[in-house]
């Protein structure tokens, strides 16, 4: 009996040994496939590095050369020199302009969606809501002439004004807005203050989170702009940093791959710190808008 | 009677037919009478069927007897593109309908009353007032504009003149249009399969309870930051026929230098692949949040009644993902018809010949690099927007019902 | 709380306020702005340099150039930024762009401007290059840029192969011939290829020329406004055929890429070819390029199909353009700097600091005077393309509203040839069709009807 039982004991161990040692060799396969993936992702943007350092004779030279270069300071000097810098401090201000813009005309129209009743609400919300269908893209044709009437060409004007407000805002304010418990809402018992005062002082402290996740969403789309843009812009310095960076491609003799590559990853830091810095709040940003 | 006159009544009437028709049978499926539905179709449908027909001045079914005598029909292509457009102008008071009577007499399903705290007054207009401006000017305004310049040609702006369908008639017969569309919705599957594959095999991994778990997430999502355009601008270098890495590795191992941007067989590919290594990291990302909302509990019961590991995920954890494959589809479709244009700008700019000009791109060209083709660039952007708005509805009503919300 | 408050507060104002108080300098500097599509550092300071000149010259003008990537951009630059009422003074316009931006309506003629004396100036523009540009009585843009096509060939792979260095090809069966020698060692020499040009119409234009054959009906368009392209016309059969043989032999290659002139000078400059043909006007740069890279370059004619007499080469090249809608005194600058840029010293200087040719007889005699052709034999070559040149209509160049869609279909049709094997005939006859198709849309838009 004793015996028996220390028989079955001992297959189960047994047994678990062995699972833990597949489950082991799984793991280590599981780290191989996902260090082999990272490293591939990550190629490009090596490579990338490593041509932002040559100078055009080591870029073009054969065979390839997968060292380091000795020129990086003077491309990205070139890349100064071409007025990335201020492109960048544009395309800072821009995006900032919007995303503060944005989230105030957000936030006043979730208040008017969800705290108020008032003729035509379906209506509006309804109209507000089928822009969603409508991308920049799509009206790009009209859009350009209808700037250029107003005398915004070129100004950046044509570039923050159209995006200052836009129904994904309006949706996420209203879901974040209609989630957040009545009583709580009360228990800051301000019964009788203004719709304002209300949204300033109750609402918009519950809602920094969501506040910082439109924030980095509308961010990292307006840093990646480059259509309207292009359209849009004719004076050099400003242009947006997408264009720019676009542009230092188109020169020279020979396509000088330095300058470019160091451009681009110039180009990229910003967002790439704000979008890994931030992830979770870009993600809970998207997560909220398609909450039932 | 008057041409014009006969004109008119051809749209009242195929907009009263549609409306009655397919009206009745929603009438009919939610137990409402028949004969109403039929009447209210048909009245409905041929008033909306004039809301695209007044601006088109129902030039489609004017009578020409020298272009019918030519066609040797009376159903012109002009004519049978005027009921489409008909169809699809009835159905934006038709819908409405629809939804009403399927909702049991109320358009939307409002929450009554519980949020919404302040009285009537003139306040909540004034609060959205600043959203409606922008909207309406910087949206629905070009969107009106769009319509009526798709109906006219002209150079540079001047000269414009009101051509009716012409536009729309010759893109449909334009080989390069069409094959535009091919190339889209090949470039846009791929993206779609083999991207969001790939995605969910790597965050199935990286989700596993092992060491490192958020280094790996981090590792894995941050090409998302980079923009189309800088994808492309890298990958441009990587893919240089003769001096990128890619061409050199292949070059030393197997002795060829493929023509990534030259052949019309490999270039669609080099847009593909910059696509889905920009896209992978937001794909992943949000393949990870699904995973990790999967309860360990419903795992754990499935692994005891002996389902592998393979019958486990198919069985459980794909159905609960599917809310997340549902919003990634449609994200990775909009960035395969629009997010794509700084890619394909700075690849291959659509070429070689065409095999790399999807639609936005050749919208994009047709607006800005000729001068005499803003008419046919802005018929491009409303079949564009029917296009991707039709694949949106599609998509939340086909996805709706299938979809297993976990919450 | 409060300082959050506070930022946000901060935020708000500057979000709402800054957009709107774009400032305008209210000085009396006059400010001229000049577009054009020179975007590599040599070029760039030449003009730099130009322009500091002129403005130690004349304190009260200021003019800030502007590079585009390409000379499409920058004519579509100019038209979209015309539209919307803000036009650059000064833009760049190559030759093929010549209808569009008549058709266009945002210039004005520079001698709609020009004074007397200035006018009297502009007579020192070497006449075939002046014509160019003067349609009726008005002249309606100044040359600035004029090249054309020449052979670059490598001296020292030539002799590496046992070639004679100086006599490189001149017609087509030539460059096949010296090809098979070259191909024949190609791993002994480090080639790829043997022969580079990037898939550009304009090559295929200087060969229809050169053949003095046309590329439009009514004479090019310059007798009345062309309405058919001839694209599947034995001139260019004879092109298509060539370059299609060099192809399937593996000895003619090409970045893969459009329009490519960076990449394909690269090929050259990296010796990956032996012989290269593009512009004169990167004589100055692919020179710097070889003797970094450590080889002798030399130039010759370029090549052309051997039963052809040689006609020359289209004339023409870039030149600067008006645009209409500025102040009087904002033109009358214009003009100035205008005439200023192409005057003699600049234009010799524009010359060796480019290769570009010199634009006016007295540039030309002063160069002659100071020996330098003779010092300097690449840059006789493309002078003497020039000056050989026979007059006519071939060598006008062809006036197409829509020039800019045809190169495109005659860059697709070569492509089709090259990289997917389509027949020459089969792809010129659908290029034709496009062609004359595009034309008749442009004509008719134009028109109005």
């Amino acid at each position: 009996m004793e015996s028996e039982v220390a028989n079955a004991r001992a297959q189960a161990l047994a047994l678990a040994r062995t699972r833990h040692t597949r489950r082991r060799r799984l793991n280590y396969l599981i780290h191989a496939i996902l260090i082999l993936t990272c490293f591939l992702l990550a190629v490009p943007v090596l490579y990338a590095l490593l041509v932002a350092t040559m100078t055009n004779i080591q870029f073009y030279g054969q065979p390839g050369r997968l060292l380091p270069g000795n020129d990086l300071w003077n491309n990205i000097a070139v890349t100064f020199e071409r007025g990335l810098g201020q492109q960048i401090l544009n395309t800072v201000f821009v995006a900032l302009v919007v995303v503060v813009a944005k989230t105030v005309t957000s936030l006043l129209a979730g208040l008017a969606f969800v705290y108020f009743r008032f003729p035509g609400k379906w209506f509006l919300f309804f109209f507000v809501l089928l822009t969603l269908l409508m991308p920049t893209e799509i009206i790009i044709v009209p859009l350009f002439k209808i700037v250029s009437d107003l005398q915004w060409g070129d100004t950046f004007l044509a570039l923050t004004v159209p995006f200052f407000a836009s129904a994904t805002g309006a949706f996420l304010f209203r879901q974040h807005f209609s989630n957040i418990p009545t009583e709580l809402a009360e228990a800051a018992q301000l019964d009788g203050a203004s719709p304002l005062r209300f949204l300033w002082a109750v609402l918009v402290p519950l809602s920094w989170n969501v506040i910082g996740a439109m924030a980095v969403i509308q961010f990292i789309y307006m840093w990646n702009q480059y259509l309207w843009p292009i359209i849009i812009m004719t004076s050099p310095d400003k242009q947006v940093v997408q264009v720019g960076v676009r542009q230092l491609m188109a020169v020279g003799a020979q396509t000088d791959f330095g300058p470019v590559m160091a451009g681009a990853i110039i180009a990229t830091l910003p967002s790439l710190i704000v979008f890994v810095a931030l992830q979770e709040q870009f993600m809970n940003g998207f997560a909220l808008t398609r909450e039932k | 009677m008057s041409l014009d006159t006969q004109a008119i009544l051809w749209s009242l009437f195929f907009g009263a037919i549609f409306g009655a028709l397919i009206t009745a049978y929603v009438y009919g499926r939610h137990q409402r009478s028949i004969i109403t539905g039929a009447g209210v179709g048909a009245v409905v449908g041929a008033l909306s069927g004039q809301i695209l027909m007044l601006p088109l001045r129902h030039c489609t079914f004017a009578y020409d007897p020298e272009v019918v005598a030519e066609a040797g029909t009376r159903f012109t292509p002009e004519f049978l593109f005027g009921i489409g457009v008909v169809l699809i102008s009835s159905l934006i008071l038709l819908a409405p309908v629809w939804v009403w009577v399927s909702q049991g007499g109320r358009l939307f399903n409002p929450e009554v009353g519980r949020t919404e705290r302040f009285g009537r007054s003139p306040l909540p207009y004034l609060f959205l007032l600043p959203t409606l401006i922008i909207l309406v000017f910087f949206l629905y305004w070009p969107m009106i504009r769009v319509v009526l310049m798709s109906l006219e040609t002209s150079f540079l702006g001047l000269n414009a003149r009101f051509v009716c369908v012409d536009n729309y008639l010759r893109l449909m017969n334009d080989s390069r249009y069409i094959h535009s569309f091919t190339v889209t919705f090949g470039i846009t599957i791929a993206i779609v399969i083999i991207g969001m594959s790939i995605a969910l095999f790597i965050s199935v991994l990286a989700s596993q309870k092992i060491r490192g778990a958020n280094i790996y997430r981090t590792l894995l999502i941050w090409p998302y930051a980079l923009s189309p355009v800088i994808a492309g601008l890298i990958f441009l270098m990587m893919f240089n026929p003769q001096v990128g890495i890619v061409n050199q590795v292949l070059y030393t191992l197997f002795g060829i230098r493929p023509r990534w941007f030259s052949d019309a067989a490999l270039a669609p590919w080099v847009i593909i692949l910059t696509s889905i290594w920009n896209n992978l990291g937001f794909n992943v990302l949000f393949y990870i949040a699904g995973l990790q909302s999967v309860p360990d509990e419903l795992l754990e019961a499935a692994a005891i009644d002996g389902a592998n590991a393979i019958q486990r995920f198919f069985r459980i954890t794909f159905p609960l993902l599917s809310p997340y494959t549902f919003f990634l589809l449609i994200t990775n479709v909009t960035y395969a018809f629009y997010g794509i244009f700084g890619a394909v700008d700075t690849l291959t700019q659509g070429g070689p010949r065409g095999a790399t000009s999807v639609l936005i791109y050749q919208l994009y060209e047709d607006a800005f690099e000729y001068t005499n083709k803003t008419g046919s660039a802005a018929a491009q952007s409303l079949i564009l927007f029917l296009l991707v708005a039709g694949l949106t509805i599609i998509q939340f009503r086909y996805v709706e019902r299938r979809v297993t919300y976990g919450e | 709380m409060l300082s959050r408050s506070k930022l946000v507060g901060l935020l708000l104002v500057v979000a709402l306020v800054i957009p709107f108080a774009v400032t305008t300098a209210q000085d009396d500097t006059i400010e001229i702005v000049f577009s054009h599509a020179f975007g590599d550092e040599n070029r760039q300071q030449l003009v730099a340099d130009v322009i500091a000149a002129y403005e130690a010259e004349h304190p009260n003008v200021q003019v800030t150039a502007i590079s585009n990537p390409s000379y499409r951009d920058t004519l579509n630059g100019a038209i979209l930024a015309a539209q919307q009422g803000n036009a650059p003074h000064i833009v760049q316009v190559f030759e093929v762009g010549t209808q569009l931006a008549l058709d266009s309506g945002i210039f004005i003629p520079v001698s709609s401007v020009t004074d007397a004396e200035q006018l009297a100036d502009l007579d020192d523009v070497i006449a075939p290059v002046r014509n160019y540009y003067t349609v009726g009585d008005d002249i309606w843009s100044l040359p600035w840029n004029s090249s054309n096509p020449i052979l670059y060939y490598n001296r020292d792979i030539f002799e590496a192969a046992g070639l004679d260095p100086d006599n490189p090809p001149s017609t087509y069966n030539e460059v096949l011939a010296t090809c098979d020698v070259l191909m024949e060692q190609a791993d002994a020499l480090g080639l790829q290829g043997c022969i580079g040009w990037n898939m550009h119409s304009w090559f295929v234009e200087q060969w229809v020329a050169e053949q003095g054959a046309l590329l439009a009906n009514n004479n090019n368009g310059r007798t009345a406004r062309a309405t058919d392209v001839m694209l599947d016309s034995g001139a260019m059969m004879n092109i298509f055929n060539w370059w299609k043989e060099l192809a399937d032999n593996g000895y003619y290659i090409y970045t893969g890429a459009l329009e490519d002139w960076n990449g394909s000078d690269a090929l050259f400059t990296g010796q990956q070819v032996a012989m290269h043909i593009t512009s004169t006007a990167d004589l100055v740069n692919i020179n710097e390029a070889a003797v970094e890279a450590g080889f002798q370059m030399d130039t010759g004619l370029l090549p052309i199909p051997d039963s052809a007499e040689r006609h020359g080469v289209v004339v023409g090249g870039a030149s600067i353009w008006l645009t209409a809608d500025h102040p009087q005194e904002e033109l009358e600058a214009a003009v100035d700097f205008m005439i200023f840029l192409g005057n003699t010293q600049n234009s010799v200087n524009w010359h060796k600091g480019t290769g570009y040719f010199p634009i006016r007889y007295s540039s030309i005699d002063q160069l002659e005077a100071e020996g330098w052709f003779d010092q300097n034999p690449f840059f006789r070559t493309a002078f003497d393309q020039l000056t050989n040149t026979v007059e006519g209509y071939a060598t006008s160049g062809a006036l197409l509203g829509n020039f800019l869609e045809v190169r495109t279909i005659i860059e697709e049709a070569a492509q089709s040839v090259i990289d997917s094997g389509v027949d020459p005939l089969e792809a010129l006859t659908e290029a034709d069709a496009r062609a004359d198709e595009s034309l008749a849309a442009y004509n008719e838009a134009v028109m109005g009807e």
